[in-house]
C-alpha cells in the first residue's frame, strides 16, 4: 500500500516537472482536447474531424476530439468556459452560442471566447417536397397565403436556421405557416422526402445530395447570388431585392478558446487552423457540400461574429421568437 | 418472493417516498408549460407524471393494507452492512474523483473494496487492482482516448513526455 | 455479374479480409464492455483512418459494427449487464441461463442466432433495399408515435408479477427521458434550475446504473457463496434446435430489419419488440420466459443483428442514416470524398456491393470469434465475487463517464444504481424503466409533431390515422395488443396485481 503511494508520488512529481518544463518550452506540451458541440456524424463534427488532422501537423501535437452534446451546444460551451484558459481545451462549435442570451440559455456566448478560426459558412436554401403545388418563391408565397396554416415548414426549434430564414421571409411578407420542429436538419429533411413537412429551409450542404438525386426540389437560394453547385437556382436577393440587406447570412463553424489564453498560444493555434483550412481535403469537402470557406481569424472573425449576432438576434426578436430583448445585453441594432 | 399479502421491511417507507417524489414531479411538470397546448413541451411529462402519481398511489395503498409483515429485517435482508459499506465506498469514489483524479481514486477504491469483501490478502488485492487498472487505462484512455479527470496525477504530460522520448528519434 | 465482382472485393484482398476480421474481433469486445459503444469506436476510427483509402476504412467500421452489436450479449448473459442497449432484452433470459450453469450454451445459441439474424438482414439489404427505404419514408410522425405506443405496451410483458409496478417503472423511464432542454423548443424540463441538467440524463448512464451497479449491489448479499460452476460441454447448438427456432428467428429478423431501417429507431427497440413478439407467439416454452427461455434469447439476438443490415438500407439508398452508427459512417464517406445520397447507388454502385460483401464477411467472422473463446469468457462468472463486484463497479463508473465525458453522468449512474437496488428489493422490475427511457423521445417528439401538423386538433389526428393504411395497421396492432393484455372480463383488478386476498 505504502509502496504504491510512494510510486505514485514519484510518478506525479516526475510528471509535474516534465509538464511545466514542456509548457515553458513549447506549446502543445500535452494532448489538446477539442470539444465538439454537436453529435458524431453531424456537419460540425464532419468539418472539425476533416480540418483538425491538418492543423495537428502544423501544431506538432495531438488534438483529441470529443462530442459533448446537449442544450443546443450550451453544455459544451459551458464546459470549455469552466476550463483553464491555457489553450488545452478548444471549443469546436457552430453559430448557436450567439443566440443563447436572447433565447434564455444562460449568459455565456462567444464574447467569452477568442475565435481561432471561423472556418466556413453555409448557404441556406429553401427546398420543398416534390409533390408541393409550387415551384418558385412567388408561387409558394401565393399558395401559403391562399391556404393559411396548411403548409408545414420543417424547423429545428427557435433560433435554428429554419426559424431564422422563416422569420426573414415573414419580415417582408405575410407567411402563415405551421412550423413542425425536428431535432436537427437531417431528420427534418428525411421528413420532407416522406411528405411529413412540405417546405424546409435548410443549409445547402445538407440538402444538396437529395436535390441532385431528385428526391426533393429546390425553390430558391437564400443569398444574393446563385451558387456554383446549383447554377440554375435563382437567388432570393436577386429576385426579391427587398431581402438583399440580410445576406450573406448563414450558419458557420468555428474553433474557439476561452478569453485569457496566452497570446502566443492563440497565435500558434490560429496559424495551425489557417493552414488546416487551406488543405485540399477540407477545401474539397466544403466545395462538395456547398459551404463557403471563410477562414477568418483575429479582428475579422470578431467583426463577423458581432455582425452575425446583431442581425440574427434582432431579426428573431422582431419575429417574437426570443425570450429576452437583444437590447438587454447591449447587442446593437443592425 | 414478494407475496401479495405480506410486505417486506422498509417497503412501506420506500413506496411512500416514491409517491411523494411522484407528486413533486407532477407539480414540476405542471411548471414546464401548464395546460397551454397539447403540443407543449410539458404535455407528455405531465401525462407521465400523472400516471406515476396514480400508480405509486395505488402501490402505496395496497402496501399499506397488507397487515402482515414478512420476517425480513431491514438491516439484515434489505440493506446488509456489506451493501451499506460498498455504497459508502462508491459515494466516496464519486466525491473524490475530480479532486484526486481517476488513477489514484480507482486504485484506492479497488484495493479497499477487495480487502473489505475478502477480509485480508493485501498483496493479492493490490496486484489484482493494479492489473485491472492498467487494463482499464489502456483500453479507455489510450485506445478510446477517454480523458478521465486527471486530478493530482498529470498523466497527460507524462504521456506526452513518453511520446517525445519515442518520437524524438524521427 | 459486376455486382458479384464488387461483392467479392473484401473477400479476395488479404488486407481487407484481415481488417474485417480485426474490426469484428475488436467489435465483440467493444460491444461487451458497458460504456464503450460502437458509435464511439466508429467515430474514433474516422480520425484513425483519415489518411487511408475508403475501402480499408469501411472494412474496419463494418466489422466493428457487426461485432459490437453481437458483443453486447456477452456481458448481458454472463453478468446481467447488457454491454449495449440492444442487448437489454438478451439479459432477461440469458442471465437466468448463466445462473443455471448454462452460460456456454446460451452464448453458443446467441452467437448462431445472431449470425442467422445478421444474414437475413444482409439478404434483405441486398435484394430489397430500394423498396424497404421507400417504405421507411412513408412513416409519418403519427406512425412513429403509434410505434412508440406499441413499444410502451411491452411494459405488460416486462412487468413480472405486478403490472401496476411495471406501469410505474415504465413511467419513471419515460420521465427520465424528458429531463433537460427540450430538443424541439429548448425549454427546460425538470432541471430545477441546474444548468448541469440541461443536457438531460444519459440513457447509457441509467442503463449501466440500473443493471450494472444495482446487480453488483444485489450480489453483495451472497458475496461468500461460491460462484455457479459452468457446464461447458455443449457450446455449438445442434442442428435440430437451430431448426426448431428457425420460424421464430425469421419473424424476429423481419422485425429487426424493418425497425433498423426506420430512421430514428434502431437495434435496441427492435430487440425489445422481438422479445415481446416471441413471448406472444411461443405457445409453450420449455422454460417460462424470464427464467431462461431459449426463445427469449433467440428473438432479441436475431433482431438486433438483423437491424444492422436494416440500418444500411436508407444509408446506402438515400444517404439517410438508419441509426447513430450509420450516421457517423455517412460522415466518414464525406471525409473520404464520397457523397452519400440518392445518387451514390447510381454513380458508385460498387460501394453498395462492397459494403454488402464486407457485412457478410463480418457476419462470418462474428460466428467464428463468437464460438471460440467461450470457455475463457465463462470463467468470468466463476471469478470470486469479492473481486468481480469491485471490478463491475469500476467498469460501470468508467463506462458512464466515457459516454459523454461527463462527471454528472457518473453521479446519475450511481444514483440510479442505488434506486434500482431498492426497486429490485421491493419487487419492481427494471426492464420497464429502460424501455421507457428508450422510447421517451420517440413518443414525445412524434406526438408533438403529429399534433402540431394537425394544428392541435385531436380529431384531425384521428382522421389522419384512419385514412392512412399504414397508420391504420399500426393502430389496429396497438388496440389488439392492448386488449389481449387486458382480459376485460377476467377482472382487471387481478391483472393489476392489486388483489389483496388470494
Amino acid at each position: 500500500m505504502k509502496k504504491t503511494f510512494v510510486k505514485f508520488a514519484a510518478v506525479a512529481a516526475l510528471g509535474t516537472a516534465l509538464g511545466t518544463a514542456v509548457f515553458a518550452q513549447d506549446y502543445p506540451g500535452k494532448e489538446i482536447q477539442g470539444i465538439i458541440q454537436w453529435g458524431a456524424g453531424g456537419s460540425t463534427d464532419t468539418v472539425m474531424r476533416t480540418v483538425t488532422p491538418h492543423a495537428e501537423e502544423v501544431l506538432g501535437g495531438k488534438v483529441v476530439m470529443k462530442n459533448m452534446t446537449g442544450g443546443v451546444g450550451a453544455i459544451a460551451t459551458k464546459f470549455v468556459y469552466a476550463q483553464n484558459p491555457d489553450g488545452y481545451t478548444l471549443l469546436m462549435g457552430a453559430e448557436n452560442p450567439l443566440l443563447y442570451k436572447v433565447m434564455g440559455l444562460g449568459d455565456i456566448d462567444y464574447s467569452e471566447f477568442t475565435p481561432i478560426n471561423i472556418l466556413a459558412r453555409g448557404v441556406p436554401i429553401l427546398v420543398a417536397n416534390n409533390d408541393a403545388p409550387f415551384d418558385t418563391f412567388d408561387e409558394m408565397v401565393e399558395y401559403i397565403q391562399a391556404h393559411p396554416n396548411e403548409v408545414k415548414f420543417g424547423s429545428t426549434g427557435p433560433g435554428g436556421l429554419p426559424s431564422v430564414v422563416t422569420s426573414m421571409i415573414a419580415s417582408k411578407t405575410e407567411l402563415p405557416v405551421t412550423q413542425v420542429p425536428y431535432d436537427g436538419d437531417g431528420p427534418a429533411l428525411t421528413a420532407l422526402q416522406g411528405g411529413a413537412v412540405d417546405v424546409m429551409p435548410a443549409v445547402l450542404g445538407a440538402a444538396i445530395e437529395a436535390i441532385r438525386g431528385g428526391r426533393i426540389k429546390a425553390i430558391t437560394l437564400i443569398d444574393n447570388k446563385p451558387t456554383e453547385v446549383l447554377p440554375d437556382l435563382p437567388a432570393l436577393g436577386e429576385t426579391h431585392p427587398e431581402y438583399a440587406d440580410y445576406f450573406p447570412w448563414g450558419p458557420f463553424f468555428g474553433v474557439f478558446v476561452k478569453n485569457g489564453t496566452p497570446d502566443d498560444v492563440v497565435a500558434k493555434l490560429t496559424e495551425a487552423y489557417a493552414e488546416g483550412a487551406k488543405s485540399e481535403d477540407f477545401v474539397k469537402l466544403m466545395a462538395d457540400r456547398g459551404y463557403i470557406v471563410e477562414s477568418l481569424s483575429g479582428q475579422e472573425a470578431q467583426d463577423f461574429l458581432t455582425k452575425w449576432q446583431s442581425l440574427t438576434t434582432w431579426l428573431l426578436h422582431d419575429a417574437g421568437e426570443t425570450k429576452a430583448s437583444p437590447e438587454e445585453f447591449g447587442i446593437p441594432k443592425p | 418472493m414478494h407475496g401479495n399479502h405480506i410486505r417486506s421491511a422498509g417497503e412501506l417507507v420506500f413506496n411512500a417516498a416514491l409517491f411523494v417524489i411522484s407528486l413533486v414531479l407532477l407539480w414540476a411538470s405542471y411548471g414546464i408549460s401548464g395546460f397551454s397546448s397539447l403540443s407543449s413541451p410539458g404535455a407528455l411529462p405531465m401525462a407521465v407524471a400523472f400516471v406515476m402519481a396514480v400508480s405509486s398511489g395505488l402501490i402505496l395503498l395496497d402496501c399499506w393494507r397488507k397487515a402482515e409483515r414478512d420476517r425480513t429485517r431491514f438491516l439484515r435482508d434489505i440493506l446488509p452492512p456489506a451493501v451499506i459499506v460498498m455504497m459508502l465506498f462508491i459515494t466516496g469514489y464519486a466525491l473524490l474523483l475530480v479532486p484526486l483524479g481517476f488513477l489514484p481514486v480507482s486504485l484506492i477504491f479497488l484495493v479497499l473494496s477487495i480487502l473489505y469483501l475478502r477480509r485480508g490478502g493485501v498483496v493479492f488485492a493490490v496486484s489484482v487492482s493494479l492489473l485491472a487498472l492498467i487494463l482499464v487505462y489502456i483500453v479507455f484512455r489510450l485506445v478510446f482516448t477517454v480523458l478521465m479527470p486527471a486530478g493530482i496525477v498529470p498523466e497527460a504530460e507524462f504521456l506526452a513526455a513518453i511520446g517525445q522520448i519515442f518520437g524524438g528519434g524521427q | 455479374m459486376q455486382a458479384l465482382e464488387y461483392f467479392l472485393i473484401p473477400w479476395l484482398d488479404l488486407k481487407l479480409l484481415f481488417l474485417v476480421a480485426a474490426g469484428t474481433f475488436a467489435g465483440v469486445y467493444v460491444g461487451a464492455i458497458p460504456g464503450l459503444s460502437v458509435t464511439m469506436a466508429v467515430s474514433i476510427l474516422i480520425g484513425f483512418t483519415f489518411t487511408w483509402d475508403v475501402y480499408p476504412a469501411l472494412c474496419l467500421m463494418v466489422g466493428i459494427f457487426m461485432g459490437g452489436v453481437y458483443g453486447g450479449s456477452r456481458t448481458a448473459i454472463l453478468l446481467n449487464i447488457p454491454g449495449a442497449p440492444s442487448a437489454i432484452a438478451t439479459a432477461m433470459d440469458g442471465y437466468p441461463l448463466a445462473q443455471k450453469g448454462l452460460a456456454g450454451e446460451a452464448i453458443g445459441l446467441s452467437t448462431v442466432m445472431s449470425f442467422v439474424g445478421g444474414l437475413i438482414g444482409i439478404v434483405v439489404l441486398a435484394i430489397a433495399a430500394p423498396t424497404v427505404s421507400e417504405f421507411a419514408l412513408v412513416f409519418q410522425p403519427r406512425d412513429y408515435m403509434l410505434l412508440a405506443v406499441l413499444g410502451i405496451l411491452l411494459v405488460g410483458s416486462l412487468s413480472g408479477e405486478s403490472l401496476v409496478k411495471g406501469i410505474f417503472a415504465g413511467s419513471v423511464g419515460l420521465l427520465i427521458g424528458t429531463v433537460g432542454l427540450d430538443p424541439l423548443t429548448a425549454e427546460e424540463r425538470f432541471t430545477f434550475g441546474f444548468t448541469g441538467l440541461w443536457g438531460g440524463i444519459s440513457f447509457i448512464a441509467v442503463m449501466i446504473g440500473m443493471f450494472g451497479v444495482s446487480e453488483a449491489l444485489m450480489q453483495l448479499h451472497h458475496v461468500d457463496k461460491a460462484a455457479v460452476k459452468q457446464k461447458i460441454s455443449r457450446i455449438v447448438p445442434n442442428w435440430s434446435s437451430i431448426r426448431r427456432y428457425l420460424p421464430l428467428s425469421l419473424q424476429t429478423s423481419s422485425i429487426g430489419v424493418l425497425i433498423g431501417a426506420l430512421p430514428g429507431t434502431g437495434g435496441d427497440i427492435a430487440a425489445l419488440m422481438a422479445y415481446d413478439h416471441a413471448k406472444r407467439v411461443t405457445r409453450d416454452p420449455e422454460v417460462p420466459f424470464g427464467q431462461g427461455a431459449k426463445e427469449g434469447l433467440v428473438a432479441p439476438e436475431t433482431a438486433n443483428n438483423a437491424a444492422v443490415g436494416g440500418a444500411f438500407i436508407p444509408m446506402l439508398t438515400l444517404g439517410i442514416p438508419g441509426d447513430a452508427v450509420t450516421a457517423i459512417m455517412i460522415g466518414a464517406l464525406y471525409i473520404h470524398g464520397l457523397n452519400p445520397g440518392p445518387m451514390l447507388m447510381i454513380e458508385q454502385p460498387q460501394m453498395f456491393w462492397f459494403i454488402t460483401g464486407a457485412l457478410v464477411l463480418a457476419n462470418i467472422f462474428m460466428l467464428i470469434f463468437g464460438l471460440t473463446g467461450i470457455r475463457i469468457f465463462t470463467k468470468i462468472v466463476e471469478m470470486p465475487r469479492a473481486v468481480l463486484i469491485p471490478l463491475i463497479l469500476l467498469l460501470s463508473i468508467v463506462g458512464a463517464y466515457a459516454v459523454n465525458n461527463s462527471i454528472s453522468d457518473v453521479y446519475w449512474m450511481l444514483g440510479f444504481g442505488v434506486l434500482g437496488y431498492f426497486m429490485k428489493s421491493y419487487g419492481y422490475q427494471l426492464g420497464p424503466v429502460i424501455l421507457g427511457v428508450i422510447l421517451s423521445r420517440l413518443l414525445d417528439e412524434n406526438w408533438r409533431r403529429a399534433i402540431i401538423s394537425e394544428q392541435d386538433s385531436i380529431a384531425g389526428l384521428f382522421k389522419g390515422m384512419l385514412t392512412s393504411p399504414l397508420s391504420l395497421v399500426l393502430l389496429a396492432a396497438v388496440v389488439l395488443i392492448f386488449v389481449s393484455q387486458t382480459p376485460l372480463w377476467r377482472g382487471v383488478r387481478g391483472k393489476l396485481g392489486l388483489e389483496s386476498k388470494p
